[in-house]
């Protein structure tokens, strides 16, 4: 086993707001190792993109990252001088958005922006920075590059846009690349592009990639493994074959029967998960999926549950799981 | 479904706007359809593609650049004033932004109560009866009546657009992309909640989405549009096995699977390029600038492949329908 690029350690991310405090990361813990695709998964509102955020220092006031460590090659970011942080980001970790007309500035050529962030990093002369730029948007297969350069974001469409910004994230060559919800905007066979695209660069230039969605389609087509969120925490970790083939947490067992599927002959009706998530100034107590949980026990009420190993490689924070969950359905039944 | 008379029937719908300079923005082109009575029709396509505007056309929200709407054998696009306002009143539609689609300063049993008001329907306790009776039908606490929109959830605040689109027991409801803003949880809740009703109240339902998953499983049959054009319609179960034209391949082709297993085998038709501008789209079949199967020029950038039956209940728009590669 290689040692991780990436440790993240207990990270507690909170914001002060004025109805209280909103525990939006709460002791989140994972490794990324060197070249992995590693999806974070959840709905709106459980702590993913703040993780994301919080692993660049990116995180805005009244936010704040209260606890934990996030380690990359052995360095703690969150201990780290500005001017640190500064070097590490765009170079060693770099990180694409949902909105690429927002993320680019729209009085800038492409090019000219994609050369500031080459050139953020070092001073490289004018001709290199160009032909650098040129040959990163042919690796993000933007046609014509030579003269596509020149345009400006809004000459582009949606998914050249998001192309373009995958080119600025690899201007460094960095280590690391974090997808916050990169084809949520874009139309399905655009996203189909992109997908591609991100899987190729990964097998070709290694770099790792953590990739931040609510669609669990775009994890099982991309990802190797997986981190389920929920409520600030992650409930469910582990290969993407074995979460999405055995799921141990209810609540990737309910999310994964939730969502109609393309291959499925069957018109079941969906199952449906009742209830909204919890508001993370109040987290309930014990489990915080219990107010929503079908197989919930008496435990889950008060007892907060620790990730536990269930599987190869596999961890989820439940005191019943869905092993047992079904079994003694099928007893009851039986 | 040939034998019943359709509910609702468009012929020849046309949708320009006007785009300036003398440009025109050919949204809807020269499209016909029906819906039968009871069933679901799904309209999917890419973003662009017109289905919005579509749906608009069919509820009369917009009105038609050239075409007939009939709707229980009434032209709609003749219709004006008060007798059109009576014919709106059995259609209704559902929208996608349940943040936007709801006054903010009215109360929710005044946001269901407005259309009971508008056609003079109920009054006094009646009225809030009804609005009551609504709130328990989609879901939620009948007493909530008096409350804000921002004080519900988004999946909450559609129940709520829902319960208006009933007030008026309409028979058609035209759903744009009801659960696209909605999180992956809730969107099962609204999505069973929309087949409880359509069972309970006989109604007949146009969902459009781009979520070819999410419609296949709502719809009895499925029309697919690309940029402007319906280019396929089928059974869904049909649509999915057997696709007749290229774009609908790849589209399919194109949506993950959640399930790494068999997401791994599948291959993707990659599509060239992005969808044309609209305002000037290719000669001929308008898809023939992406289409991996085109035999150019000829046919497919200098005639207009018509849509036509290439199976039982199932046409498409393609001269080469047969060379479409068969499931995923």
């Amino acid at each position: 086993m290689s040692q991780p690029v990436l440790q993240v350690k207990d990270l507690k991310t909170q914001f002060f707001t004025d109805d209280g405090v909103v525990q939006a990361v709460d002791g989140v813990s994972f490794d990324l190792n060197p070249g992995e695709t590693l999806g974070i998964v959840g709905e709106s509102g459980c702590g993913k993109s703040v993780t994301a955020l919080s692993i660049l220092r990116l995180v805005q006031e009244p936010g704040r990252i209260v606890n934990g460590q996030i380690l990359f090659k052995g360095d703690d970011i969150v201990t780290m001088s500005d001017e640190e942080v500064r070097e590490i980001r765009g170079k060693d970790i770099a990180m694409i958005f949902q909105d690429p007309l927002s993320s680019l500035n729209p009085v800038l050529t492409v090019g000219f922006q994609i050369e500031e962030a080459i050139e953020a990093h070092g001073k490289v002369p004018g001709k290199t920075a160009l032909s650098r730029t040129v040959a990163l948007l042919k690796q993000v297969r933007i046609p014509a590059a030579e003269s596509r350069v020149h345009d400006y974001p809004h000459q582009f469409s949606g998914g050249m846009r998001q192309r373009a910004m995958i080119a600025m994230g690899l201007a460094n060559s960095p280590s690391i690349l974090i997808a916050d919800e990169p084809t949520t905007a874009l139309d399905v066979t655009v996203q189909a592009q992109i997908l591609e695209l991100l899987r190729d660069l990964n097998r070709d230039l290694k770099t790792a990639i953590i990739l931040i969605t609510h669609n669990m389609g775009v994890v099982a087509s991309l990802c190797t493994r997986v981190l389920v969120m929920y409520a600030g925490r992650v409930v469910e970790q582990g290969p993407v074959e074995q979460i999405f083939k055995d799921p141990q947490h209810p609540y990737t067992w309910s999310l994964l029967q939730s969502i109609p599927r393309l291959d499925s002959d069957r018109h079941d009706r969906l199952l449906s998960i009742e209830g909204f998530p919890p508001d993370l100034i109040r987290p309930p107590r014990g489990c915080r999926f219990h107010p929503r949980c079908q197989f919930k026990i008496d435990r889950c009420l008060h007892d907060d549950p620790p990730l536990l190993n269930v599987g190869p490689d596999q961890d989820a924070a439940c005191w019943v799981t869905m092993r047992r969950a079904l079994a003694s359905n099928g007893e009851r039944r039986g | 479904m040939a034998d019943r008379t359709p509910l609702l029937r468009a012929e020849n719908v046309v949708k320009h706007f006007p785009a300036g300079l003398g440009a025109s923005v050919k949204a809807v082109e020269n499209v016909s359809l029906e819906i039968y009575p009871g069933e679901t029709v799904g309209l999917v396509g890419e973003s662009g593609c017109g289905k919005s505007t579509l749906g608009r056309l069919i509820t009369q929200l917009l009105p038609v650049t050239s075409g007939n709407i009939f709707f229980d054998g009434v032209d709609l696009t003749k219709l004006r004033g008060e007798k059109l306002r009576q014919y709106r009143r059995q259609l209704q539609m559902i929208f996608q932004d349940p943040y936007s689609s709801l006054d903010p300063r009215m109360t929710v049993g005044d946001i269901i109560a407005e259309p009971l008001e508008n056609f003079g329907l109920l009054r006094g306790r009646a009225k809030d009866q009804r609005v009551q009776e609504l709130l328990k039908i989609v879901g939620l606490n009948p007493y909530f009546n008096n409350r804000y929109p921002h004080e519900f959830s988004g999946g909450q605040r559609q129940r709520i657009g829902i319960a208006r689109a009933l007030a008026l027991r309409p028979k058609l409801i035209v759903a744009d992309e009801p659960i696209s803003a909605l999180d992956v949880s809730i969107q099962a809740q609204i999505i069973n909640l929309m087949e409880d009703l359509q069972k309970e109240f006989q109604l007949t339902y146009l969902f459009i989405a781009h979520d070819l998953s999410v419609v296949r499983h709502i719809s009895d049959r499925v029309m697919v549009m690309y940029l402007g054009k319906i280019v396929e319609v089928a059974d869904s179960v049909e649509i999915y096995r057997n696709p007749r034209h290229p774009y609908t391949k790849a589209l399919l082709s194109a949506i993950p699977i959640p399930d790494p297993e068999v997401q791994s085998k599948r291959r993707i038709v990659a599509l060239a390029g992005e969808i044309p501008s609209p305002v000037n789209p290719p000669s001929g079949c308008r898809f023939h600038t992406r289409c991996p199967i085109a035999q150019l020029p000829t046919p497919c950038a200098d005639q207009e492949p018509p849509l036509e039956e290439k199976a039982r209940y199932h046409r498409a728009a393609c001269f080469f329908s047969e060379k479409v590669p068969v499931a995923v």
